[in-house]
This record gives structure tokens, C-alpha cells and sequence, in this order.
């Protein structure tokens, strides 16, 4: 540890550097916060355009439907931080799901203990894979996209059995309000604190931020690069198992349609929070927003009932575009600079 | 320091905005050659209760505990399962929402759920907050309603879903499902099967989407009716399209090289059986070579029938509008309302195919 004296400040979320000009600090500002001041844009004019929106029920159910992406999303900012990509999330979130509801004919301890098992495995070999054999993250991946559905696919009679939550105690995890919030929305606020925690405030945070800053100078700088890899994958894979869990509490059976297309949900919230996809840089705050965003975005393109649900996704699309030119506007401005 | 190519780069960066873009108009432009589908009002198509399971339990306003409301004026939410990509979704809309306008409903409210679950739970969640007093359901899947079903409960929403199931406890959970009879349809592919294959051959099924009950339940009274029928039909051969015109294409080009000897297929809907004639051109069989039996009833498949490809069609009828409002009325009218509806639903073969063309969806 004492090879590491001087700890690269994470680049990201770094204070700008003294005697920056007025136009870099906004860039900064922009590049962090820019997702959440959007978001109170559009729920500002949301609440007064539609009478609906700012009820308590609504907030509620936007807070409850985004919490699932939500968790997936703070793995995948680790992620993409270290520069990689993981594809295998929505997969693995509707394997957690049926394994979990499969499981809980054994009893919660069960129902929550074979889903975090068996997709932290998978994120485990997806992340050793990546580290030490030096193979793209997207591949690899993909992989397990495609093998963790058909491992769903196999133990639910290729989808056409639906197991039902046995144990009440278990389905509580997710139907269980707390001050008219159910708990995954709990569970998803308090993953982000200690993600934001672990990402600022831990040697592992600024590891990974490392990593995908320059892999090469990290491990000239002695940064544990492959085992920082497999974590990051690891950690993936067990909150993926987690949220498919807790949403099978949730749904109270093992829904086996889920999930498909949802890994590039979480990308898109995670990008659009200012995470760069290239790695180096990101925050959980900003994926939180991006996450939100999204899902707030869902829920006002439903509220204008005359608007068809596919402009959900050409706002969505957009959103994501604009950002990605922002992105690149804003670091070749930090680069000439 | 080199000034990196601007121009180049901007411009980059607006084609990728722009093809963003056009990647979500054409997403949304998707639709079928019937695109006038769900238009049609002229009583011609329209759906006939076949059954209301009569002996059953009925349900009735005192029972359910709700409160008697305005339809006409009441928010009323629908929410749609999958992509508008196919006729029967569309059908399925269009005479919802064509239904709604002739009754004088003002306060629709429909949602589409884009083929995701997640996404239509929050759909049908928000309608609940949005005020909505009676919900019409199209499920993309038959487990999982927990979260909407115990909302729904606690505000004493009636829920009517249609064309599939929600496993739940009727006049409890939800008031109604209108659909087909998919064991009944399943049944009568068997018996056009049998007619096309004069009771012997080997038969391959192109199977829907798994997780929702009209997948099992068209496989269930096929399978049973041929076992119990003719022996001598054998299934050799069963694989999921799900219920998508490219992969029943791209199941069946397997089917050809893996099977060649296939004499019939039966695919559980319109969409994989149209893909399959795409496959069987393409392996260069002639129309008739493999015989071909779908469920559905959409034009191009009764079109199919006309030109030869197609031996026979079940249909299932989509035009939901007019009996789920009427069920929603006289429910709260207080009358009695049986636990399922089922619809009546027509056949096409080659005797009728041509002059049925125009009731086809």
C-alpha cells in the first residue's frame, strides 16, 4: 500500500484546477450535473402541465419501476468507469428472477441466497475473462447475455413455466411499503450511498476510475488492475441477481419474458448521469439522475395520453445522442486546454 | 498541437444524432401492409360471445364491492401488450379506440407497453394513479400482476382483460377475460389438419411466445385433438417463433434442411405461418408441398389461403372494442357478469377464403 502515496484524484468527480477559465468550470458543472438539472426541468414542467404527475401515487410508482434499473445501473457505472461494458445484465436480472421464485418454495434465506450465487458466479468468470485473458468486455459479455438467458430459459421449460413466490416473508422484500414506498426503492437509495462511498472514498473507487483513465500508467502505478477488473463484473452480477430477486418479490412469481433489452436501459441512464463511455470518468449521482430521467421521461410520454409510447424512445434516443455530443465537445475542450 | 479535424468530427457527431433519430421514426412507421385494419367499422368482423361459462359464478357490482360511475365521463385506461407491428395488435387497438369515440368515452387513456413486462406493469400503475376508474388489459404475460392487482384491489378498479389471462381469482383480482377459447382454436387447427393430411404424416408446430397461456393452450387442443383423431399423425418437430413473422421464417428454413420429409405445419399464428411460406419459397417448394394451418385470420393469411400456401386459418378475433365497453356498462349497471367471455371465432379455408378476404383483418 505504501507504493501508492500519492493517489491519483479521481477525474471525474475532481475539484476543477485552480485557475481554470469560467467556461471549463461550466463544462465540468454540465458534464456532472447536467442529467440532474434536466430532470428538475422536465419534473418542474411536468408537475404544472399535468395534475397527475405530482401526486404521491405517480412519484411512487416512477420511484418503485426505476428502482430495478436503478440498482443494475450502479454496477454498470463501475463499469463503465473502468472503461468496459457489461451487456449481460438484463439477462442475468431475469435469471435472478426466476431463480429466486424457484427458490423460495425453501424459504427467503434461499429465494435471496441462489440468485446473488449463482449471478455473482457468472459475473466472477465474466470478470476473470476480461482481466486475465485480455478479451473486449463487450464480447465476453455478450456471452453471458446469451448464456444467462438460455440458463433462464432452461430451468423455466424454455419459459413456459412461471414459478409462483411460495414464501410471503420473501415476497415482502418487494411489496413492502415503508412510508408509501416499497422497499426496492430503499434498497436501490441505499446501494447508491454506499457505491458513491466505496467509488469517492476508497482505494477501489480511485483504482477503478484508474483503470480506465490509461490502463497502462495504472499498472505502472502499481494499481491492482485484473483484481479490480473481476470486482467490478463480480459486483454486476450480484446486484443484477439482487434486482431480479427483489422484483420476483415484487411480481411474486418468476416472470420469464423480463428483462430483454434492459442492460441497454441501464447503459443509456448511466451515460446520459455524464459516466464517459470511454472510462476515466462518472459518478453515481449522475447515474441516478440518468436513471431517473429516463423513467420520468417514460411516465410524462403516458401522462400526454394522445402521444404513442414509441416517442418514448425517439425522446430517450435523442436525450442520449445530445449527450454523447456533449461529451465529446466538452473533452476535446479539456483536451486543447 | 495539431488541431484535430473539426469539421469532419461535427459532422460525425450529427450523423449519429440524426440517424438516432430516424432509427426511432422508422421504429414507430413499422406497420402492416393492414394498416387500415382497425379501422373498419362496419359491423362486418365484429366479435359474438360464444360462451359465458354460464354455470359459473357471475360477478356483479354489490359483489366486487365497487361504486357506480359515468363510463362515459370516468378516465378509462388501456393498456396495450406489445408493438403495434403486427394486424391483430393493431386490429386490437384500432377497435378499442374506435369503440371508445362511438360510445362517447372522452377520458381514454391507452398505453403501450413495447413488448415489456416491466414496462407495462408502470404502464398500467401510473393509469391507477392517473385516476382511472375501469381498466382494459391486453397481457403480455399471464403471471406477475401482483403489484397492479393489489392496487387495482384496494381502489376497487374492475379490470376486463382481454385476449389473454391474468392468473388471479376472478370478481377478486379482476372482473373478466374476454378472449378466444385457445384450447377450442388449437382443436379445430387439428381437425383442418387432419382434413389437409387425410389422417396421416408427420407435422411440425411453430410454437408462440412462452409464458402466456395462448402458446399452452393452442399446443394443448392441438396435441390432444390429434392423438385422440388420428393416430396416425405424428408431430415430429417443435420450436418457438414467437409469434414473430422472421423467426417462424428463420425456424422453418431449419425445419426444411433438418426435416425434410415434413408433410404439414401448424403454426399458432399468422405471423410465423406467413414467415414460414417465405422459408418454404425460399427451399423452393411449391405452394401446397407443405401444408400449412394457422390461428388468427388476418388478411395476408387469408390471402395466403387464395393463393395456395396456406391450407386453412382459425381465426381469433382481435375487435375487442365493443364487448369489453359493453361488459364494463352493463357491469355497472349491476348486472351479473360471468368470470370469462368467450368469443366466437370463424374459420377460413379454400371454400371461403376468397369472399371472407374483406372481414379479415
Amino acid at each position: 500500500m505504501t507504493s501508492l502515496t500519492t493517489v491519483p484524484a479521481p477525474i471525474g468527480e475532481a475539484a476543477s484546477p485552480p485557475g481554470a477559465s469560467r467556461a471549463e468550470r461550466a463544462g465540468h458543472l454540465l458534464q456532472q450535473h447536467g442529467a440532474a438539472i434536466v430532470l428538475m426541468l422536465v419534473v418542474a414542467v411536468a408537475s404544472l402541465a399535468f395534475d397527475g404527475f405530482a401526486s404521491g401515487g405517480n412519484l411512487a410508482n416512477l420511484a418503485v419501476s426505476s428502482s430495478f434499473v436503478a440498482i443494475l445501473a450502479v454496477g454498470m457505472t463501475f463499469v463503465i468507469i473502468t472503461g468496459g461494458i457489461d451487456l449481460s445484465v438484463g439477462s442475468q436480472f431475469a435469471l435472478g428472477g426466476v431463480l429466486a421464485a424457484w427458490a423460495s418454495q425453501y424459504g427467503w434465506l434461499a429465494a435471496l441466497a441462489l440468485p446473488l450465487a449463482v449471478c455473482g458466479t457468472i459475473g466472477l468468470a465474466q470478470g476473470w475473462l476480461i482481466a486475465r485473458t485480455g478479451m473486449a468486455p463487450f464480447i465476453v459479455t455478450l456471452a453471458g447475455l446469451l448464456g444467462a438467458r438460455g440458463l433462464m430459459l432452461a430451468v423455466s421449460d424454455e419459459g413456459s413455466n412461471t414459478y409462483l413466490v411460495k414464501s410471503s416473508t420473501f415476497a415482502e422484500f418487494g411489496q413492502g411499503e415503508f412510508l408509501g414506498l416499497a422497499y426496492p426503492v430503499y434498497v436501490a437509495l441505499v446501494l447508491f450511498g454506499l457505491g458513491a462511498l466505496l467509488l469517492q472514498r476508497s482505494r477501489f473507487g480511485q483504482n477503478t476510475f484508474a483503470i480506465g483513465g490509461s490502463e497502462d500508467s495504472a499498472r505502472l502505478m502499481g494499481v491492482p488492475v485484473a483484481r479490480t477488473k473481476i470486482t467490478v463484473y463480480l459486483l454486476t452480477g450480484l446486484l443484477a441477481g439482487l434486482a431480479g430477486a427483489l422484483n420476483a418479490a415484487r411480481l411474486s412469481s418468476g416472470v420469464t419474458i423480463l428483462g430483454v433489452g434492459m442492460e441497454l436501459d441501464v447503459i443509456a441512464g448511466v451515460v446520459i448521469g455524464g459516466t464517459l463511455l470511454t472510462g476515466g470518468a462518472g459518478s453515481l449521482s449522475g447515474t441516478l439522475a440518468g436513471v431517473l430521467l429516463l423513467g420520468t421521461i417514460q411516465n410524462v410520454i403516458n401522462q400526454i395520453g394522445s402521444l404513442t409510447s414509441a416517442y418514448q424512445q425517439v425522446v430517450s434516443g435523442a436525450f442520449l445522442a445530445v449527450v454523447v455530443v456533449v461529451q465529446r465537445y466538452l473533452s476535446r475542450v479539456q483536451r486543447l486546454t | 498541437m495539431v488541431k484535430p479535424p473539426r469539421r469532419g468530427a461535427r459532422l460525425r457527431a450529427v450523423l449519429a444524432a440524426s440517424s438516432v433519430a430516424l432509427l426511432a421514426v422508422s421504429g414507430c412507421a413499422k406497420s402492416e401492409d393492414g394498416g387500415d385494419a382497425g379501422k373498419d367499422q362496419g359491423g362486418q368482423g365484429q366479435q359474438a360471445v360464444q360462451s359465458t361459462a354460464a354455470a359459473g359464478p357471475t360477478c356483479s357490482l354489490d359483489k366486487f364491492g365497487g361504486e357506480k360511475f359515468d363510463l362515459k365521463s370516468a378516465v378509462v385506461g388501456f393498456s396495450q401488450s406489445e408493438k403495434e407491428a403486427n394486424p391483430f395488435r393493431i386490429a386490437e387497438t384500432g377497435s378499442i379506440k374506435a369503440e371508445a369515440g362511438k360510445i362517447g368515452i372522452s377520458k381514454l387513456r391507452a398505453t403501450n407497453a413495447q413488448s415489456q413486462f416491466s414496462k407495462q406493469i408502470s404502464d398500467v400503475q401510473q393509469l391507477i394513479a392517473q385516476g382511472a376508474k375501469a381498466l382494459v388489459i391486453a397481457p403480455l404475460n399471464s403471471d406477475g400482476w401482483e403489484p397492479v392487482l393489489r392496487q387495482a384491489a384496494a381502489k376497487k378498479i374492475p379490470i376486463v382483460t382481454v385476449d389473454r389471462k391474468i392468473n388471479g381469482t376472478p370478481c377478486q383480482d379482476y372482473l373478466t377475460f374476454i378472449g378466444s377459447d385457445f384450447v377450442e382454436q388449437g382443436k379445430r387447427a387439428a381437425d383442418q389438419m387432419i382434413k389437409a393430411l387425410d389422417g396421416k404424416g408427420k407435422v411440425a408446430i411453430l410454437l408462440g411466445a412462452a409464458g402466456n397461456n395462448v402458446t399452452t393452450e393452442r399446443t394443448q387442443g392441438f396435441k390432444q385433438q390429434i392423438q385422440a383423431k388420428a393416430p396416425g399423425i405424428q408431430v415430429t418437430f417443435e420450436q418457438t417463433g414467437e409469434f414473430a413473422r422472421e423467426k417462424g421464417q428463420q425456424v422453418t428454413e431449419q425445419l426444411v434442411q433438418s426435416h425434410p420429409d415434413i408433410d404439414a405445419i401448424y403454426a399458432e399464428n399468422d405471423e410465423m405461418a406467413l414467415g414460414a411460406v417465405t422459408a418454404l419459397k425460399g427451399a423452393g417448394k411449391k405452394a401446397g408441398d407443405v401444408k400449412i394451418v394457422s390461428v388468427d385470420g388476418t388478411r395476408a393469411a387469408v390471402q395466403g389461403i387464395v393463393d395456395g400456401w396456406i391450407h386453412a386459418v382459425i381465426e381469433s378475433n382481435p375487435r375487442f372494442g365493443p364487448l369489453a365497453f359493453q361488459t364494463l356498462q352493463k357491469f355497472l349497471d349491476g348486472e351479473g357478469i360471468p368470470e370469462k367471455v368467450i368469443i366466437s371465432d370463424r374459420e377460413y379455408d379454400s371454400a371461403n377464403a376468397k369472399e371472407s378476404l374483406a372481414g379479415a383483418y
